[in-house]
């Protein structure tokens, strides 16, 4: 069988039913626009494979928002209730973007001397399936930041939209097997079909580049970046920030997170984790007293620019890669509706848009 | 650690606090015998904390020679020092690490180090200058000064005869606030930096610095004064190290991560980026 499939809208459906997963996260369609949902399993809901990027990233499915990292009982550490039991999960309906994010948390937490056991678990046993960007959010921005509107690997199985059924290509073994339990319902594609993929695609990267008007985070941003850090153009976003931190939340990438202790019971005690946010003012307080300058970014104008920094500057030198996937979800989750192309722009110098 | 809570890296180990040393009205040392070793450079640190109030991070002040055997110096600051301070024999704390890259010893072979301390600065360093004192044959010299707001805040003051005793060590303390009858030095620390090229061979030395950071300020420019390179100066930074292990995001100076990075920094690694200090 070869890597690319044709399968009809009813043969869609019995490939994503052929999705054996005891979790399933998928992109459906709710009343107010495309969401990531927890399901029981393909296809509970309708899916959302023909609208723009959901509004929400899917980062709360690989690092929940809390979550109890260690139990101490009366007898010390109880490995059982420490541990993250994960049976098999599969993400469907994952934008090129999310798939970026994803390439990018595994960095930040499969890797160095460290790995996160939580996080780990949670992927070893997952199932990726993609699918193209046939229309496009009107904050999306992905091709500044070297994306596209489409995944061309990362992915176990990716879709493609066409005006009639789809076209699906096999990106890994996992993705494999899945496909071959339909292989009654698959058909080669014709030349007309793999001409409409590339059609559609380009169509996709067409609007996003109409709209990212020509922006482009390349090397020379990141330097300029740096030599501006500490200057007041860099914190200008600041004064607009009502420091409610959801730009940091509804981010993919966005990973920090706070630890802290509580008491479980008698004599024991549980370890959390959740989100946190660098917006905030208390996020790198140190104890001491006041006057011994116990937080590094006292001003939210440090906070700002420590922000822009990390996501353009300082994740490529951390991670090889930029810590912002161009999804623009950072856009519309703003109070102060601050756009991060637009503060991009204005450091590089662009005035004509 | 048992091998469960060692792949879990938030996981604390439960250590029972073998002694308390009363060190100076603010500062009391905490002492664990510990039963796996806990094997760790000088510099690198660990997460000490109070079982169901949470932890803070502190560089042992103890001598990474003898890994069984853990001390821990603590200011009282904050919450979780708070309640430390009140604990005492066989308390139960939470510990894990070690974490971090620890001091360069491997770059001071034939060198002359300056170590500088101020206030509870002293404790990491105190690991430090163990190794040092364990390795004065392969060291030109080192010379340590150490400031404290006054006398009574001098920290392991039972140490300095001991230190000074060996060959090639010099050791010279100050305060900023004399009471009656003091008849040291009287300043800030960096006070008992001005004769620094008289007594080291600066192109040829390395600097270890650790205290509040107002002092890691002034001790940089009195050095780089001096005629030392950011090349040759470390400092012990202070961040909120939480995770431990480069995952939580929040001590963070430019791209490095302290808990991972440091906690000490070569001043050239980290000179360019705003609010060092």
């Amino acid at each position: 069988m070869s890597k690319m499939l044709f399968l009809s809208e009813d043969g869609l459906v019995r490939l994503l039913e052929a999705v054996k997963a005891s979790e399933v996260y998928a992109a459906v369609r709710r009343e107010r626009g495309p969401e990531y949902c927890h399901l029981q399993k393909v296809p509970e809901a309708e899916l959302a494979l023909r609208e723009p990027r959901p509004s929400s990233s899917l980062k709360a499915f690989l690092q929940p928002a809390k979550e109890r990292v260690a139990v101490y009982t009366n007898e010390g550490f109880d490995v059982e209730a420490s541990r993250l039991v994960c049976e098999d999960r599969a993400l469907v309906g994952l934008r090129a973007c999310d798939l970026v994010a994803i390439a990018y948390l595994d960095k930040v937490f499969r890797e160095g001397d460290f790995k996160d056991p939580f996080y780990e678990a949670r992927r070893e046993s997952e199932l990726l399936v993609s699918v193209d960007c046939v229309a496009v959010h009107e904050n999306c921005f992905c091709t500044a930041v070297g994306g596209r509107p489409f995944a061309e690997s990362g992915f176990d199985l990716n879709i493609t939209p066409l005006e009639s059924g789809y076209l699906v290509e096999v990106g890994t073994e996992r993705g494999r097997e899945v496909v071959d339990r339909v292989a009654d319902a698959a058909a080669e594609p014709t030349d007309e079909q793999l001409a409409e993929r590339n059609a559609a695609r380009q169509k996709s990267i067409d609007q996003v580049e109409k709209q990212t008007r020509g922006l482009r985070v390349t090397d020379k941003v990141q330097e300029l970046l740096l030599a501006k850090q500490g200057t007041d153009e860099l914190s200008e976003m600041a004064a607009r920030c009502v420091e409610c931190a959801a730009c940091t939340f509804i981010c993919p990438t966005c990973h920090c997170f706070h630890l802290y202790d509580q008491v479980g019971g008698e004599e024991n005690f549980e370890r959390i984790r959740t989100w946190d946010s660098c917006i905030l003012g208390g996020y790198s307080r140190m104890a001491g007293p006041a006057g011994a300058k116990p937080t590094p970014r006292p001003s939210l104008r440090s906070r700002c620019a420590n922000r822009l920094l990390h996501k353009y500057a300082f994740s490529p030198q951390q991670y090889g890669m930029l810590g912002c996937t161009g999804c623009g979800r950072c856009i519309e989750a703003c109070c102060g509706e601050i756009d991060i192309r637009e503060v991009l722009r204005e450091l590089i110098g662009d005035t004509s848009g | 650690m048992t091998q469960a809570a060692e792949a879990n890296p938030y996981a604390p180990q439960v250590a029972r606090l073998s002694r308390v040393i009363d060190e100076t009205p603010t500062i009391k040392t905490f002492c664990f015998d510990l039963e796996q070793p806990m094997e760790f450079r000088a510099g690198q640190f660990v997460q000490l904390g109070v079982p169901g109030l949470g932890e803070a991070p502190f560089t042992p002040s103890s001598s990474p020679l003898e890994p069984g055997h853990l001390e821990v110096t603590v200011l009282r600051t904050g919450g979780v020092t708070e309640r430390l301070h009140r604990m005492g024999e066989g308390d139960v704390c939470t510990l894990r690490g070690p974490y971090g890259k620890g001091y360069p010893v491997e770059k001071l072979e034939g060198k002359d180090v300056v170590v500088v301390g101020g206030g509870v600065g002293l404790a990491p360093l105190r690991a430090l200058i163990h190794v040092l004192l364990s390795m004065t044959d392969r060291l030109n010299k080192v010379v340590i000064k150490n400031g404290a707001r006054e006398s009574a805040e001098l920290l392991f003051r039972r140490q300095y005869d001991e230190w000074a005793a060996h060959d090639k060590v010099s050791f010279e303390m100050t305060i900023d606030a004399p009471e009656p009858g003091w008849a040291g030095h009287v300043g800030v620390v960096t006070t008992v930096l001005e004769d620094l090229p008289n007594e080291v061979n600066v192109p040829n030395s390395y600097a270890f610095s650790c205290g509040p950071e107002i002092m890691l300020r002034f001790v940089t420019f009195a050095l780089l004064e001096k005629g030392f390179q950011p090349e040759q100066i470390y400092l012990s930074m202070n961040r909120r190290m939480s995770c431990g292990i480069g995952k939580c995001g929040r001590c963070n100076i430019g791209p490095y991560y302290l808990c991972k990075d440091g906690p000490d920094m070569c001043y050239a690694q980290i000179k360019d980026y705003p609010n060092v200090f």
